[in-house]
Order: C-alpha cells, then structure tokens, then sequence
C-alpha cells in the first residue's frame, strides 16, 4: 500500500491498474466507515427529549411570594430547586450536588455534629455566619451520596463538593407568581426583589 | 409373525444407526479413541487433545478464567429468563422486578442468582486477571490475549453498571447519575459523552432503555465475540502452566 501511494505521488503513469483500485477500494472503505461511525453517534443522540422543561412556575400557593415567609427555605423537590426568600429578597437554588450530581437534602442543623467533634468550619463567604461552640446549629443541605454538606445558601463547607450549588434564575411573572429558569445560572448577588 | 419380526429388526437398526451418529466413537477406552473424540467433537475441540497433567495443575489457574466463563452462562440463562418478566421502562420496572421477588413462582430464585453470579462474576475476572498477571503468563507471545482479556474485564464492568440500572430503585437511579457524572469530568468530550449515555440532561426513560439494551444485547455480543476469540488465542499460544 504504501509503495503504491509513492508510487502514485511520484508518477501516475507508473501505477498499475490493480494497485490504483487497491487504493481506491482503502479510500471507499475509510471514507464509507467514516459516515457511518459519524451517523451512529448523530442517531444515539437524541435531538428531541421529552423531559421536564427547565423553566416552570411553582404549582398552588408556591406560586405566590407572599406565601414565603422571610428567613424561609422551601425545597420544591420534584423541581430540584430551592427557593429562600431572606430580607433583600428571593434566590433559587438548583438542587445538584456539585460533586456528583445527587439530590442534597434539607436540614435545620447541618453543623453541631462537627463542630461538637472539633471540626473546623469555614465561614459562610456569602453571609459571613459561622458556627461556633456557643452557637452550633446552622442550617443547610447535606448530600446523601458521599456526605457533602451545604450552608442554607448553597455555599459548600465540608465533603468532597468543590464548589457551591448553582443559582438559578427567579423572576415574577405578568400573572405575579414565580418563575424560576432552571438553565439560567446567575450570580451568588442575584435577588429577586417583590 | 415374520412381518412383525422384520419391523422390530427394522426399527433395532434405525436405533442403532441414531446411535452411531451421535456417539461416533463409542467409550473412549484407549487413547486413540480419546484422542480421536477430542479431535471431532464440536465441544470437547476447545481442549487441546492432549494435556500433560502439569498444565491443569488447579494450583496454577485456580480454574478462575472457567470459573468466569462458567458465570456468563449462568448470568444468559437467568438473564432470559428475567426478560419475560422485566419491561424496561420507568412504568414498570420497579414493579416488575418486585414481582419477580415476590410474586413469580422460583423469580426470586433466578433474580438472585442473576445478581449473586454478576458479584462473583466481577471477582473471578478480577482474580484470573491478577493470577495471570502474578504467574508472568502475559508475557511473550500472550501479548495480544492480555489486551482481549483487559476488553473483557472492562465489557464485564460495563455489563455490571448497565445492570445495575435496571431495578430502577434509588440505589440504581443515583448510582448511575454519580456514574455518568463521572464520565461528564472527561475531558472535551465528557459532557457530550454523559448525555449520550443518558439520552437526556438527567436518568429517565431514555437511560433505562440505553442501559437495557446494552445489557441485554450489545454488551454481551461484545463480550461473546472477544471470548470466542480469547479461548482461540489460549490454545493457539499454549498453557502457560509448568512444563
């Protein structure tokens, strides 16, 4: 093969008619394997999914922001999303462990166990809030898969986590209820004023 | 009388000519008629004719590769055997394979031992692969049955974690997103990758189709193809085994 492809570089007319279609035949074959490895990879990959859209509007009287009280944590788990509403106004969260992509879950004291055995705890970069002996219990989200552990604004304090949980985009509807996008990240600074 | 005498003799000879087709050779009472045996039987030809006694030390191989392939065959008959019952999707497959445990008469049985034979399947490959590695038998000219053997190890690891999906509880749905997350951290073509695994931005329907389909039919066709061609290599390179 390779004789030949000199071969045919250096002078045509010296190639014989078997190695010219040998070569032909090799290109034919690449480029027919070529197409249809790109084509089985085009057909796997799906260009339409019937899955939950990314945006929505939290369903009942969710949907309000008058129902969320100030300081509150809700957790719309079919969503994945969590809404805190504090006193400048309301952020989302998604709901993703950013470690491995498993479902964190809501508690009122994500710390006292380590701070009672003697762990230390990063500062909250958002709130500047701390656990400390004398006040141990914060609340947050801890991931049930390998133990990632969350401050109540998704900011990431202990486990394998390397970086907070994605804030999503809020906004307020024409008809005045919430609608979250949940394919918008935003900035950790993003409120959403009522 | 004499008709009746003539088709006893008849059917004694027909019966005696089925016989003769299906054991060729008779009793292999001497060597020769072992030997020969060995050479045209379709499935005694995967041993070599003749074997020194050294080379089957169970010692040497703790019989892990047979072992392995002993578990292949009982994960594809369970494994069919399961299919009658398990419909692939986020509908059912959850209830299905409940049913299987508690309501299918012996489902629990075959369901068990499909999962059983998998664990041990991962473990004897493991074990054949690391006593092939210990005894040096991937050396020269083993070479290229060393790299079927680490596709098979991998097709056997790619046949646990599609399985593992199927029973569609929490352990399979979070599993398998920690899993093809890990994919998604490869680099350039990871998140590209995950969602072709998937079939979507998170496991559904469409994951438990994929999955479903690479285990029951492309995985192990894969797997099959490669130990055909393996077992081929281990006779044609020798047994490694002491002389």
């Amino acid at each position: 093969m390779a004789a030949d492809f000199k071969r045919l570089v250096e002078d045509s007319r010296e190639m014989t008619r078997r190695s010219f279609l040998a070569i032909a035949g090799w290109v034919g074959f690449s480029v027919a394997s070529a197409i249809a490895l790109f084509q089985s990879v085009k057909f796997i990959q799906p260009n339409a999914t019937y899955e939950d859209p990314p945006a929505f509007k939290p369903v009942g009287a969710l949907g309000f922001p008058s129902n969320y009280a100030v300081g509150s944590t809700t957790v719309l788990i079919d969503k994945r999303v969590v809404i805190n509403r504090d006193q400048d106004g309301f952020y989302a969260i998604s709901l993703i462990c950013t470690h491995l992509g498993c479902t964190p879950r809501y508690f009122p004291d994500v710390t006292s166990d380590l701070v009672l055995a003697g762990t230390q705890i990063s500062k909250d970069p958002d709130t500047g809030q701390q656990a400390t002996k004398a006040n141990p219990a914060l609340p947050g989200f801890k991931c049930p898969c390998h133990g990632s552990r969350y401050f109540r604004d998704a900011d990431n304090f202990f486990g394998p986590a390397p970086r907070p949980m994605d804030r999503v985009h809020v906004e307020l509807a024409k008809d005045g209820r919430l609608f979250v996008d949940r394919s918008v990240v935003v900035d950790h600074k993003f409120r959403l004023k009522v | 009388m004499k008709v009746i005498r003539a088709a006893v003799d008849e059917m004694w000879s027909v019966l005696g000519q089925m016989t003769s087709a299906v054991f060729r050779h008779g009793l292999p009472l001497t060597d020769k008629i072992a030997a020969r045996t060995a050479l045209t039987n379709f499935v005694l030809h995967i041993h070599p004719v003749r074997v020194r006694r050294s080379w089957i030390r169970m010692s040497y191989t703790l019989c892990l590769g047979g072992l392995s392939f002993f578990l292949f065959i009982v994960l594809t008959v369970t494994g069919l055997y399961l299919m009658f019952y398990y419909v692939p999707s986020t509908q059912h497959a959850y209830q299905d394979m409940r049913d299987l445990q508690f309501v299918v008469t012996f489902g629990g049985l075959i369901r068990n031992m499909h999962r059983w034979a998998a664990h041990a399947m991962v473990i004897t490959v493991w074990l054949h692969m690391a006593r092939v590695f210990l005894t040096g038998a991937y050396k020269k000219p083993r070479e290229f049955n060393w790299g079927i053997g680490t596709l098979l190890l991998l097709i056997t690891l790619l046949l646990s974690f599609t399985g593992y999906l199927l029973p569609w509880d929490q352990l399979s749905i979070w599993a398998v997103t920690v899993g093809t997350n890990m994919a998604k951290y490869a680099p350039i073509a990871g998140p590209y990758t995950r969602y072709l695994m998937l079939g979507g931005r998170a496991v559904g329907d469409a994951t438990l189709l994929r999955f479903y389909v690479m285990h029951v039919v492309g995985l192990p066709l894969v797997g099959f193809l490669l130990m055909v061609v393996h077992f081929w290599r281990v006779r044609k390179d020798g047994f490694s085994g002491g002389l």
